[in-house]
């Protein structure tokens, strides 16, 4: 009798474990609660960046990794989102839903023209202009000197939630960025769960077979693209609070570069991949800076370590372990 | 030639297609009418695939007309022929490798499904897709293999496969493209059976391009010659065997038994 | 815009254009023959423009530094070709993209270690004044140099394209990699070759650069973009294409930063003017290779 349902072969997404991750998710509240009785603001801010790095990263692993679009722009939207709500509040509108909703969706807009232009091309000329775009924001975004220009801006308050949310307290702050991260996740999941989902899955194998099918790719195609674009937004909105300062070089192609490192480092094509590697990329950076000045160096070697031997970052390493220790099992090929 | 039929399946009329000097394509005609196998047959380089590229909607004719149970479908996008029931088969095996057999056969089926890209249908609940997809798989024999990954079957088995996606979307014409492509003789001896059973049991019209003459003369109710772009000779397979121009086209490259 | 100010414009354009043709050229072939994207080509150039800058320095003499850093940067391209890049041929593109990303952090914190962030690198005494090209246009003559040499190694590098054996190879390569193979050509140390070329041609342009733009850290990543969207423009793989790409954007972006400002400050108020002007220069370039993909979505002269 065959199972109906997808097999455990097949790249779609399991189950998720929402039990398990609720758990996780009252665990670190908790533990957030925790330190801030210690009086760990700090790290609760530090904790809080890396999460929203997770956050831009989970969104590029949509297109790169289940899309299989390499996309070099993304730090765009991120930007962009960010951009968005510092001027909003540069300009005296420190209200968060309004802020946040207008970075999504100004982040969309842009990925939806971004988007629709890019995407009928292929290959390295997919690659090359959304490089193009990404540093056409870059210049255009350097250049308005009334707000920083190449200098940045510089945000006076954070975002105004009501209901008692005083982002500045770095308790209320981790706490909404983790809301936000786990609602994200768990949108993500949904998608790669759903029809649309192994839709994608599928172009990504091969868009020319899916397109025989009857399925018109470049439509499924863009609205991936824009979900993504959204979230980078939402990931930009929650930086520049964190940072209380946004700057051009956000959007500059080598802060795409870094949201790539992070999805490798971290699982391509894997759900929370762009979490761990932010995680692991963050952490990596913050404590070789500690010890030398030259610490993009290891980090160079680390990535091209991945890269060539470990392809699948973190989530890679059961299987890489595995095998290490039973060479003669059957390998699975090229990823 | 006879006349054209109104109720062909398929109408190819005067095709021609271009590229600089070369026309690969030079004002083809033939119909499909329902229920029949119409091979397709040429020698390397006659311009088959390209025949079959404006077909499925990848190429666009320079000159002449597709009509698709009577409507003119040239300007109609790939992926819509598909809903209107024009599918094809590739002639180099092209699956999903990270799907398993039954999700390859899931996902096409989907394609006929309303609300087909929601993001709000979960795979999970889609009773209905699998057992479309696990009766398809036991159609065409490949049951057994239904949860291991596509690229596990062999090159055969990849082929039958290959058909029953295209089968998946429920077509009224199946536009198949060497169907027996780097099968041996066990292999292809199932396609033909599976392609056979086809005619018999669904009256699928189908267009077949193949190079494996002896599956062509098993299988054809009518066959058309293509060489170097033009259609040399259009009939039933005694008249082609029979036929001296195609005997000389083929002299050397072919053998007609 | 006087007569003057445009032929000064002009020249300025060319002498980019024929710069960053130096850098397209090997790109477009690396890519083209090997299908690698190649992230690490600016940091050849960097490379090339510390090692001339180092070498001036240590013998005193600039054409010394620029002839000596050509082999050295050769070496270590090829060197960098036979250990690492070679395993990425088989790859797909974003694993290229990822791992040459890898070689620029740790090149450009190679670099810092080794020299700093900076090495000052100048013009040789002898060229430092301008040259009357014609009554009222005066033209410094390093740039002269730079236009004479940029010219001189684009026709010799068209001869060897296509008048040599090894060119034909290399033509065959860009076209079609399998039939390449196929007639005996030996791939490996062609690809090799192909890449200490392209890292000769980087050290020549990053060497002649160097007084103009300033040696340090990070000067490949703005140039990289370039010589990209160069490539893009001309048509993968080839080199007539990288030589038209080039000189389209070196106007493009001469007189794009030149003009802009200029005629936004005609058309516009001071304050859109001074935004917009800067912002739209910069974005030339980009709007030039959407326009070109539009019309050509394989580029210009395109190979393949």
């Amino acid at each position: 009798m065959i199972k109906l349902e997808p097999s455990a072969a097949s790249a779609i997404p399991k189950p998720a474990a929402w039990k398990l991750w609720l758990l996780l998710t009252v665990a670190t509240a908790v533990l957030g609660y925790w330190m801030q009785s210690q009086g760990l603001g700090y790290y609760l801010s530090m904790i809080s960046r890396m999460m929203i790095y997770g956050l831009a990263a989970c969104s590029l692993n949509l297109i790169l990794g289940y899309g299989g679009l390499v996309s070099f722009g993304h730090a765009a939207f991120v930007g962009v989102g960010a951009y968005t709500v510092g001027i909003l509040i540069t300009e005296g509108m420190p209200n968060g839903y309004m802020g946040f909703g207008l970075a999504m969706l100004t982040s969309a807009l842009l990925a939806l023209v971004i988007g629709a232009i890019s995407l009928r091309t292929k290959g390295v000329y997919f690659i090359m202009i959304t490089l193009a775009f990404a540093q056409m924001l870059f210049y255009l975004v350097n250049s308005v000197k009334a707000y920083g220009g190449d200098e940045g801006l510089n945000i006076k308050v954070r975002s105004d939630f009501g209901l008692g949310i005083v982002l500045k307290n770095d308790l209320h702050f981790f706490l909404l960025v983790l809301f936000l991260l786990v609602v994200s996740l768990a949108l993500m999941q949904v998608l790669m769960r759903s029809r649309m989902g192994r839709i994608v899955l599928a172009q990504r194998d091969d868009d020319i077979r899916t397109e025989a099918l009857g399925y018109p790719v470049y439509r499924y195609q863009l609205m991936l693209f824009v979900i993504a674009g959204a979230m980078g937004g939402l990931a930009g909105a929650l930086l520049v609070n964190q940072q209380n300062y946004v700057s051009p070089n956000l959007l500059h192609w080598t802060q795409s570069g870094v949201l790539m490192i992070m999805v490798i480092l971290g699982g391509v094509g894997t759900l929370a991949g762009g979490l761990w590697g932010a995680l692991l990329l963050l952490s990596l950076e913050d404590v070789l800076a500690e010890i030398t000045p030259h610490f993009q160096f290891y980090v160079g070697w680390v990535l091209l370590a991945v890269v060539l031997l470990a392809p699948k970052g973190l989530s890679g390493m059961p299987e890489l372990w595995r095998r290490w220790r039973q060479p003669a099992a059957k390998s699975g090929g090229k990823p | 030639m006879s006349a054209p039929t109104q109720d062909a399946v398929l109408d190819i009329r005067g095709l021609v297609k271009t590229f600089g000097a070369l026309r690969a394509t030079d004002g083809v005609s033939l119909q499909v009418r329902p229920g029949e196998i119409h091979a397709l047959i040429g020698p390397n380089g006659a311009g088959k695939t390209t025949l079959v590229a404006q077909l499925s909607g990848q190429l666009q004719p320079d000159e002449g007309e597709i009509v698709f149970m009577g409507q003119v479908i040239n300007r109609v996008e790939a992926h819509a022929r598909v809903g209107l029931g024009l599918v094809r088969s590739f002639q180099i095996t092209r699956l999903f490798k990270s799907f398993s057999v039954l999700d390859n056969v899931a996902l096409a089926v989907q394609s006929l499904q309303p609300q087909r890209g929601s993001i709000w249908r979960s795979v999970a609940n889609d009773r209905q897709v699998y057992e479309r997809a696990a009766a398809l798989l036991q159609e065409v024999g490949l049951a057994a293999r239904a949860d291991e990954l596509s690229t596990a079957l062999s090159h055969g088995e990849q082929r039958v496969l290959e058909l029953a996606l295209a089968l998946a979307t429920e077509p009224r014409l199946l536009l198949l493209d060497e169907p027996m492509a780097g099968t041996g003789p066990e292999e292809s001896e199932r396609i033909v059976a599976l392609i056979d059973s086809l005619r018999r049991d669904k009256h699928m019209a189908i267009l077949l391009v193949e190079h494996d003459m002896d599956a062509v003369f098993k299988l054809a109710d009518r066959i058309s010659v293509l060489v170097n772009g033009v259609l040399i000779a259009s009939g039933t397979p005694d008249e082609i065997r029979n036929d001296s121009q195609v005997r000389a086209a083929y002299l050397g490259d072919e053998e007609l038994s | 815009m006087t007569w003057i100010l445009f032929l000064e414009q002009a020249l300025n354009g060319l002498q980019f254009g024929l710069m960053l043709f130096l850098l397209a050229s090997g790109l477009t072939l690396v890519f083209g023959i090997m299908d690698m994207i190649n992230l690490a080509h600016g940091a050849m150039y960097m490379v090339g423009a510390f090692v001339a800058a180092w070498l001036a320095h240590l013998t005193q003499s600039f054409v010394l530094g620029v002839l000596l850093a050509i082999p050295l940067t050769a070496l270590f391209g090829m060197a960098m070709e036979a250990s690492l890049l070679r395993t990425l041929y088989a790859r797909d593109h974003m694993s290229q993209v990822l791992a040459t990303f890898a070689l620029i952090l740790i090149i450009n914190e190679s670099v810092r270690m080794i020299w700093g962030t900076d090495l000052p690198l100048a013009a040789p005494a002898a060229l430092s004044g301008p040259v009357e090209l014609l009554p009222g246009l005066f033209y410094p003559s390093y740039r002269l140099l730079i236009i004479g040499v940029g010219l001189v190694i684009a026709g010799l590098l068209y001869l060897a394209v296509t008048r040599t054996r090894v060119g034909a190879w290399v033509r065959a390569g860009a076209s079609n990699r399998e039939m390449a193979m196929a007639m005996g050509i030996n791939i490996r140390w062609l690809f090799t070759l192909v890449f200490g070329l392209g890292a000769a041609l980087c050290a020549v342009a990053g060497a002649l650069l160097g007084p103009l733009l300033a040696v340090q850290v990070g000067m490949g990543e703005s140039v990289l973009i370039l010589a990209f969207v160069v490539i893009v423009i001309g048509g993968i793989g080839s080199i007539w294409g990288a030589f038209v790409g080039s000189l389209l954007v070196g106007f493009v972006d001469t007189f794009g930063r030149t003009l802009m400002p200029a005629l936004f400050r005609e058309l516009f108020p001071p304050q859109v003017a001074s935004a917009a002007g800067p912002a739209v220069a910069s974005i030339m370039v980009y709007l030039l290779m959407a326009v070109v993909l539009f019309v050509k979505p394989q580029g210009l002269f395109a190979k393949r």
